[in-house]
């Protein structure tokens, strides 16, 4: 059912080399990461099949600045919607609707928060996909098929010019972290 | 957990006095410089409302969290029940109001030998006996089960059975449902009535979402009161995060509300209901506007953030603003038709009248704080708000 | 993070991770079970009967319809406000109960949300063909024209294309943005070459790395923020084709958050209804608990509580106002030619969601099948009499009239079902119908072996 990864020689899309270790069960992993911390491993990327509680203080992942472009496109969608309803209806096409006057400011705010909310919505979602570079015609890099199923994946990058000293180091970490099927890939 | 027993010190107790006669005071000065009785009425109303509703939202914030399930409020649940034991003393001060001659002053419709044909309508409703009697019930369901809420709360505290848990719940369940109610036709009978001859369906849950602001507001200052006295350890920056979230929701809630019974009424532009509007807007018109930036867009742009929802430094400011701002939404509901645009201000009388009752509630809220013990350590949730983080 | 012993587990069996995974993707593999096959006839034949109504609509006009000079909305708007109603639940699952961190959605949101996509397009059919003239159905858009002219800005209904437009665009992209990590797990269990190219192809490359769950969790969380007023706001804004009227049972302050409660009310109901038939028919009773539907029928006493009481301001304000227009309008609904809509209408709505105050009730899924299914037709009653009944007789008793619905008015209703099940019936077999990595996300706290998390 699986490829069996261990076995055949994969070509990575990209060109390093990673030293991949994986755990079954998330705290597990979040005790290793922590050990490893601690012994100094830096840890490039750890692939889960669901979000971790506490990952990203671990790994040190910076807070997204994502909601500031959907504040950003929000605040624009607003002043688009707004400034484009008042311009229609004081200057360019104004319409005697029941007596109230063309500058209506109250009926102008329906159409202002739904577009607030559309520009925000769609902004922030493409901005992820740009920043996660996803998108319908990416391909993956798959470590092991298992990552979105139960397993989760450590991966620690490994220069081109790392002694295997270095590389047997790094191992070591790993296993004494508890991680399992410590691997080097080309 | 230390400090699980709060002491009401002289100095805070000294300093709420110090609040009522403040209070005592200006309505006695206020009545001496012929400041005039409906003014006068009309302050009582509003602060005795305001404050009894910020009692009775405390319990609600607790009932509804413990039909809920929630597991984090056990550690503020507290605070709301002190909320709670205002109601009482605010029925016995709007009842002495009443009886003494305010409902006269306030309300057109009491007027029984000059009613205009849309009041001789609503004479069934309209008249002092089932007004009272109305009064009564609420009075009679409010305090009873804040009584039990309350007693229940303690109980099981104390004996840790789970028995007092189920019957929580039970008298939880039962005061959502009749305050649902009751909050509605009491703003009818009190607020609505001002301005006997106009009617909105949306009213009651306006004036509810009103207080639901201004209650949470309140629950989050006394939070942090607490802990500048060194209470409340165990309160973190999540349970505080949720109560940033709960102010920030609620003032967008009440523009919502706000904006749909104005934008309806502006729309379809019928006279008999927009009179309302355009009273506000002749003399109140400041008023009218400073409710809404106070009310919704400093909430709404000064608790945006993540951060500025878990602590105090933006999150106390702010809830200070928007109990301030939902008096004065308050304010705009009575004034125009109880007093007038002529008579009506923001003055004295009404500063110093807000100051007494503020410091009435303190007093009352503090007091209620000493009876139990902060942290309700047998409570079955409570374990999962001490141990309290969560990924967002 | 701790959770109380006290809390039933949302998640039976204990299952471990990979467990989850093959439980949730088993209905898509194989081939379709003969119920399937004949959920997606019955549907094809209500699709058949639309496409014949929508045919004779459009080819011989909206004269083939009952709606008349007075009653010039009927059908065609008690349906668009109806789907559009149950389409609400999906969003109120998805964002607000995110927001208010209630563990239990996990196992219905992905459903709940394709049924939200799926019931506004029924939705939206009905304004486009009520229109008539249905190939200038894009003049409802605001761009630069030949005829030097803009949409009304200022009319409800032209709110109603933006809130309309921006909810099912808003609900698609964060449907699928929950579903990109899903989609990741599909292509990685795809067994064949075709099955792994088009999941490929459509998880955009999802790996599950941390730093892309950290961003994916914040968006989530954001989009959560904007769909919640976003849910509030459509409905309102479809309350808005009514309350900004001057017509009597239209014109009420309290349509707004009573229209949103309602949705949500009618919407739950479908949710459960479907949810009910799929838990049993796709072996995902472990997932969808009876906690799960007690945890929704909670919600439908909720908001069917809030309706009765909207109901009774309705009815008292109706009086209090001294309006005799107004006055009448309610004596009509209650006491006129249309008074059975009115009392099934109270039957359903006010009566039965009382029901699940008892908790045998609550937990037993026949009976909430069945209350379910009357909360629906309760819902569409109350649209009928808010449409029909205050249109049928107004201001000016020389304008009165009856209204009574044609074969064809009937058939588009009935293709909308049609349009409806099929495109469920197809979600089921091609998208994972739970949150697969949201539900392993809440299985250590809130599966049935309940254990500690480690402190942060």
């Amino acid at each position: 059912m699986y490829l069996n990864l261990q076995e055949k020689k994969q070509k990575l899309p990209d060109m390093n080399k990673y030293i991949t270790a994986y755990y079954m069960d998330e705290e597990d992993l979040m005790k290793g990461l922590r050990q490893m911390k601690a012994k100094g491993l830096k840890v490039s990327d750890v692939l889960t099949p669901f979000p971790v509680h506490g990952i990203d203080k671990v790994l040190e992942i910076p807070r997204s600045r994502l909601t500031r472009v959907g504040f950003i496109a929000g605040a624009v969608g607003a002043a688009v919607a707004f400034g484009f309803q008042a311009w229609v209806f004081t200057i360019d096409y104004p319409l005697n609707f029941g007596g109230k006057p063309f500058f209506s400011v109250p009926s102008f705010i329906p159409v202002t928060f739904e577009l607030t909310v559309l520009f925000a919505a769609f902004a922030m979602v493409i901005a992820l996909l740009i920043t996660n570079k996803l998108s319908p015609g990416t391909k993956p890099l798959i470590h092991d098929e298992r990552c979105t199923d139960d397993r989760f994946l450590v991966l620690v990058k490994v220069d081109d010019d790392s002694s295997d000293e270095s590389i047997s180091q790094i191992k070591l970490t790993l296993a004494e972290a508890g991680a399992e099927g410590i691997l080097l890939k080309a | 957990m230390e400090n699980q027993t709060f002491i009401l010190t002289k100095k805070l107790s000294t300093i709420t006095f110090v609040m009522i006669a403040i209070g005592l005071l200006t309505l006695g000065a206020s009545y001496f410089a012929g400041v005039g009785l409906d003014r006068i009425a009309a302050n009582l109303l509003l602060n005795t409302y305001y404050f009894l509703a910020i009692g009775l939202i405390g319990l609600f914030i607790v009932a509804v969290h413990t039909i809920a399930e929630s597991g984090w409020h056990t550690s503020i649940q507290r605070i709301g029940e002190a909320m709670s034991t205002f109601i009482p003393v605010a029925g016995l001060l709007l009842f002495l109001l009443f009886v003494s001659g305010g409902l006269h002053l306030i309300y057109d419709w009491t007027h029984k030998d000059h009613l205009d044909e849309i009041l001789l309508k609503k004479v069934a409703y309209l008249n002092e006996p089932f007004f009272y009697i109305r009064f009564l019930v609420y009075f009679i369901i409010w305090i009873s089960l804040a009584y039990f809420i309350r007693k229940n709360s303690k109980q099981l505290d104390q004996i840790g059975d789970l028995k007092y848990f189920r019957k929580l719940r039970i008298f939880s369940a039962i005061f959502v449902v009749t305050l649902a109610l009751t909050s509605v036709t009491s703003a009818w009978d009190w607020l609505m009535s001002i301005d006997a001859h106009w009617f909105s369906t949306l009213y009651g849950w306006y004036v509810f979402s009103s207080m639901l602001a201004s209650g949470t507001a309140v629950l989050i200052i006394i939070l942090f009161m607490l802990k500048q006295m060194g209470y409340m350890d165990h309160v973190n920056h999540e349970h505080i995060h949720d109560l940033g979230k709960y102010l920030f929701g609620f003032s967008i809630f009440w523009a919502y509300l706000w904006f749909s019974q104005y934008m309806l009424i502006w729309y379809a532009n019928i006279p008999e209901e927009t009179i309302y509007f355009y009273e506000r807007h002749k003399h109140f018109s400041t008023i009218f506007y400073v409710n809404l930036i106070l009310n919704f867009l400093v909430p709404f742009l000064g608790l945006m953030t993540r951060n500025s929802k878990r602590g105090s430094l933006i999150l106390l400011p702010v809830a200070l603003i928007v109990f301030i701002g939902h008096w004065l939404d308050l304010y705009q509901l009575i004034m125009p038709g109880a007093v007038g645009g002529e008579k009506a201000g923001i003055g004295l009388p009404e500063i110093g009248i807000t100051i007494g009752y503020a410091g009435l509630f303190l007093f009352v809220v503090f007091r209620s704080l000493t009876k139990a013990p902060l942290v309700p350590k047998n409570h079955p949730f409570f374990k999962e708000s001490f141990e309290y983080h969560t990924q967002y | 993070m701790y959770t109380s012993p006290l809390r039933e587990p949302l998640i039976r069996g204990n299952k471990n991770y990979k467990q989850v995974t093959d439980d949730i993707l088993a209905p898509m593999a194989g081939t379709p079970s003969k119920y399937w096959y004949i959920g997606i006839s019955i549907a094809g034949l209500g699709l058949l009967f639309g496409a014949w109504s929508t045919y004779i609509t459009v080819f011989y006009g909206i004269g083939e319809w009952g709606t008349n000079k007075t009653v010039g909305w009927a059908w065609d708007i008690t349906n668009f406000v109806w789907w559009v109603g149950i389409g609400h639940a999906g969003t109120f699952i998805s964002a607000i109960l995110l927001l208010f961190r209630q563990k239990w959605r996990t196992s219905i949101n992905r459903s709940a949300e394709a049924m939200t996509l799926i019931a506004v397009m029924c939705a939206g059919f009905f304004p486009l063909i009520h229109m008539g003239r249905l190939l200038l159905g894009f003049f409802i858009f605001p761009y630069p024209n030949t005829r030097l002219l803009w949409v009304n800005f200022n009319s409800p209904l032209l709110w109603d294309v933006f809130a309309i437009s921006t909810y099912f665009l808003v609900s698609l992209i964060f449907w699928y943005v929950g579903l990109i990590p899903d989609l990741g797990t599909v292509r990685d269990r795809a067994k064949t070459k075709i099955r792994k190219a088009i999941y490929g192809f459509l998880s955009f490359g999802w790996t599950g790395s941390a730093r892309h769950w950290s961003r994916h969790e914040t968006v989530s969380l954001i989009l959560a923020g904007l769909a919640a007023p976003l849910v509030l706001s459509v409905h309102t804004i479809v309350s808005f084709d009514f309350a900004t009227s001057v017509i009597p049972g239209w014109h009420t302050t309290i349509f707004p958050p009573y229209f949103v409660s309602g949705a949500v009310f009618s919407g739950f109901a479908m949710v459960l209804t479907l949810m009910i038939i799929s838990r049993k028919a796709l072996n995902l009773e472990d997932y969808i608990t009876v906690n799960h539907i007690e945890s929704m029928n909670k919600i439908i006493i909720l908001t069917g509580s809030i309706v009765g009481i909207a109901y009774l301001t309705e009815f008292f304000m109706a009086w209090y106002s001294g309006v005799e227009f107004e006055t009448y309008a309610f004596f009509n609904r209650a006491f006129g030619p249309y008074a059975w809509a009115y009392w099934i209408m109270m039957t359903c709505n006010v009566i039965t969601p009382q029901l699940f105050w008892f908790k045998k009730i609550r937990r037993s899924v026949l009976l909430t099948f069945i209350i379910s299914i009357f909360v629906n037709i309760g819902m569409w009653f109350e649209r009928f009499v808010i449409v029909v009944t205050s249109l049928h007789r107004d201001y000016l008793p020389s304008s009165w009239t009856m209204y009574r619905p044609t074969i064809v008015e009937v058939g588009l209703y009935v293709g909308t079902f049609g349009l409806f099940f099929t495109l469920f019936l197809l979600f089921i077999r091609v998208f994972p119908v739970i949150a697969i990595a949201e539900v392993k996300s809440v299985l250590k706290s809130s599966g049935e072996k309940t254990k500690t998390t480690g402190h942060e």
